[in-house]
């Protein structure tokens, strides 16, 4: 069974971009300790040669969504000609998101 | 607002469901605005906490439409536009073009959608009037609607109580007479419990029944988008309207509307229906009025000519593990999307953050701390070196929980059951103990899991007067058989006074 522990909670954390606090830290490790311990039990269940269902449908090729034509559609713009997914955009540069740099 | 005699009923109470509504539409007793009207004061007025947010003038404009359509044509044209005039609240995870979506967090406080989500453009096209946008537990995760960044729903008739979630806003609405119908989101039971604790009727479709495109994706593989009504007829009505392939969302099955209001004006032959009792959910764990409750139910079908037919779905047991593995994982990359650059509050002092990453963490510091647990559990029982204990494990007994109803829908017609072990429990309650609260979903996992069609259907009340639901289930596909039982059980317990509480019936009563 995984031993859950605050350095793990961290490092967790950092792979999802979660900064926590020392507080939420602290509590996240417990309550997750006890959730860890109650999904255990699913270890009990024999699952030899059983296929891992993702989808309800994932064996049902009948009820696949039929493939679409590969068409451009116009972007929505409003009456100005901005386009609607900038207009409430958190900070815009020309037509795009601006962010803080990466490099 | 206008001046009303006080011993007037609104019209919100006066007319009840959709059919109501419009013979009265066709009398000239009542008018789209008028009611409209009547819906927005209520709405106003309450102290549920049901809305986040109120349409005002989108929703007369609805309403002045509908009135047009109506002095126009004479009579409502049902065929054409099956919910013309009605009002409806819609849970703030589905998104309206140019009205606030929050998803009931401070990460999307500011979030404005630049489209509509199909689901609600159907029913606009029906000639719905939408209301506004309803509460709900922080991006749906949580059973009690105490999980929103702006505030805890009430319980419409018990207001020390919680409404259930995380579609809490839509139930609660629905319970006080605030729409005539909602719509919510169910991923592990987010529709039927809050249906079950606040006496309405509560359903979710089969999956890939209904567009998920426009609800903000919680579990991409069990989320499912479904109607919240006084009567069974009410979401029968909704399901059709809302149902069918959508090219916008690739996991809708390519088959057309559900006929459901349609097979419901047969009245049901309960006689030789083979209804599956599982043993193991009744085990011991249900409050005493809910087993009660259920076996009045029971009893009742049985009066009605079914049959009852004991199975055993035998990884029932696991339902609660496999969903918060699975549910979890699917969150935790649905939910990496929030990171400030298209949606998220961004830090006000920009040059604090040294770089991206910072910058993310920033942002994502918006979550609650229910979604950051979530969060952090899926990026566990995904990552390297867990994930195959974990995910891929979890993924293996969710077939199994699979073939379990397949061999059990070999015998049975219908699965029947609680909806939750427990009435609506007090505010402040469980909050503080994460698993507690997620034990709630026990019987309601399961349909999420396969896929399966199911209901919460209010069979009665408890000492307290708290209403408990009645959970059903039938075969991929099969909504017209779920809505035919539903109905009759609706009906028989005494809900088919027009209204979700099974008032003066005895039936449940105790």
């Amino acid at each position: 069974m995984v031993e859950i522990n605050e350095e793990l909670t961290l490092k967790v954390g950092h792979l999802a971009r979660l900064a926590l606090s020392e507080h939420e830290v602290k509590t996240f490790t417990a309550q997750l300790g006890m959730i860890l311990k109650y999904v255990e039990q699913l270890q009990e269940v024999n699952v030899d040669g059983v296929e891992p269902m993702t989808h309800p449908y994932i064996d049902r090729a009948d009820l696949a969504a039929p493939l679409r034509k590969d068409e451009a559609k116009p972007f929505p713009r409003d009456e100005n000609g901005k386009p609607k997914v900038l207009l409430h955009a958190p900070e815009v540069l020309f037509d795009g998101f601006k962010v803080p740099p990466i490099l | 607002m206008l001046p009303r005699n006080l011993n007037e009923k609104l019209s919100t109470e006066k007319f009840r469901t959709i059919r109501e509504i419009h013979d009265a539409f066709d009398k000239k007793l009542l008018s789209p605005v008028e009611l409209t009207r009547d819906y927005l004061a209520a709405a106003q007025a309450s102290e549920t906490g049901a809305y986040l947010l109120l349409c005002e003038e989108r929703a007369m404009e609805q309403a002045k439409a509908a009135d047009q359509v109506l002095a126009r044509e004479g009579k409502v044209p049902r065929d054409r536009l099956p919910l013309l005039g009605i009002p409806l609240g819609i849970k703030d995870n589905l998104t309206m073009d140019g009205v606030r979506t929050t998803c009931g967090s401070k990460m999307l406080e500011n979030y404005i959608p630049p489209y509509t989500a199909t689901c609600v453009e159907r029913l606009e096209k029906a000639g719905a009037v939408s209301l506004g946008k309803l509460s709900m537990d922080e991006f749906a995760m949580g059973g009690s609607n105490e999980n929103s960044a702006f505030g805890p729903v009430k319980h419409p008739t018990h207001p020390d109580r919680v409404p259930g979630g995380s579609s809490g806003g839509s139930a609660s609405a629905v319970g006080a007479g605030l729409c005539v119908g909602s719509l919510g989101s169910d991923t592990g039971g987010s529709i039927r419990l809050p249906a079950s604790y606040c006496g309405v009727v509560g359903v979710k479709p089969t999956y890939g029944r209904i567009s998920r495109y426009g609800l903000v994706a919680f579990a991409s593989s069990l989320d499912q988008v479904g109607p919240l009504t006084r009567t069974v007829e009410d979401a029968a009505l909704l399901m059709d309207v809302m149902s069918g392939f959508d090219p916008m969302d690739s996991t809708t099955v390519p088959m057309p509307a559900t006929r459901s209001f349609q097979a419901l004006q047969k009245p049901a032959d309960l006689k030789g229906l083979r209804v599956g009792i599982p043993k193991e959910y009744f085990i011991g764990g249900l409050e005493p009025d809910v087993e009660k409750a259920i076996q009045t139910s029971l009893r009742w079908l049985e009066s009605q000519g079914a049959k009852l037919v004991p199975i055993s779905l035998p990884h029932t047991q696991y339902a609660v593990a496999i969903y918060y593995i699975v549910a979890v994982s699917e969150a935790s990359s649905n939910l990496a999307r929030f990171d400030g650059v298209r949606f998220g509050v961004r830090p006000k002092d920009i040059t604090e953050v040294k770089d991206l990453t910072g910058f993310y963490e920033a942002v994502r510091n918006g979550f609650g701390a229910e979604v950051k647990r979530r969060i952090i559990l899926g990026t566990f029982a995904l990552s390297s070196g867990y994930a195959e204990a974990y995910y891929k494990r979890a993924c293996q007994v969710r077939r199994q929980t699979k073939q379990d109803f397949d061999l059990a829908f070999q015998d049975v017609d219908v699965i029947v059951g609680p909806v939750s072990p427990t009435t609506a429990f007090k505010l402040g309650e469980k909050a503080s103990d994460p698993l507690r609260m997620y034990l709630n979903d026990i019987f309601t996992i399961p349909a999420n899991l396969v896929g399966l069609p199911s209901m919460s259907v209010p069979c009665g009340v408890d000492s307290k007067g708290l209403p408990i639901g009645f959970h059903l289930m039938t075969p991929l596909f099969q909504e017209d058989r779920m809505f035919s039982v539903g109905q009759a059980v609706f009906q028989g317990l005494g809900g088919g006074s027009g209204y979700g509480l099974a008032q003066g019936s005895n039936v449940g009563r105790l």
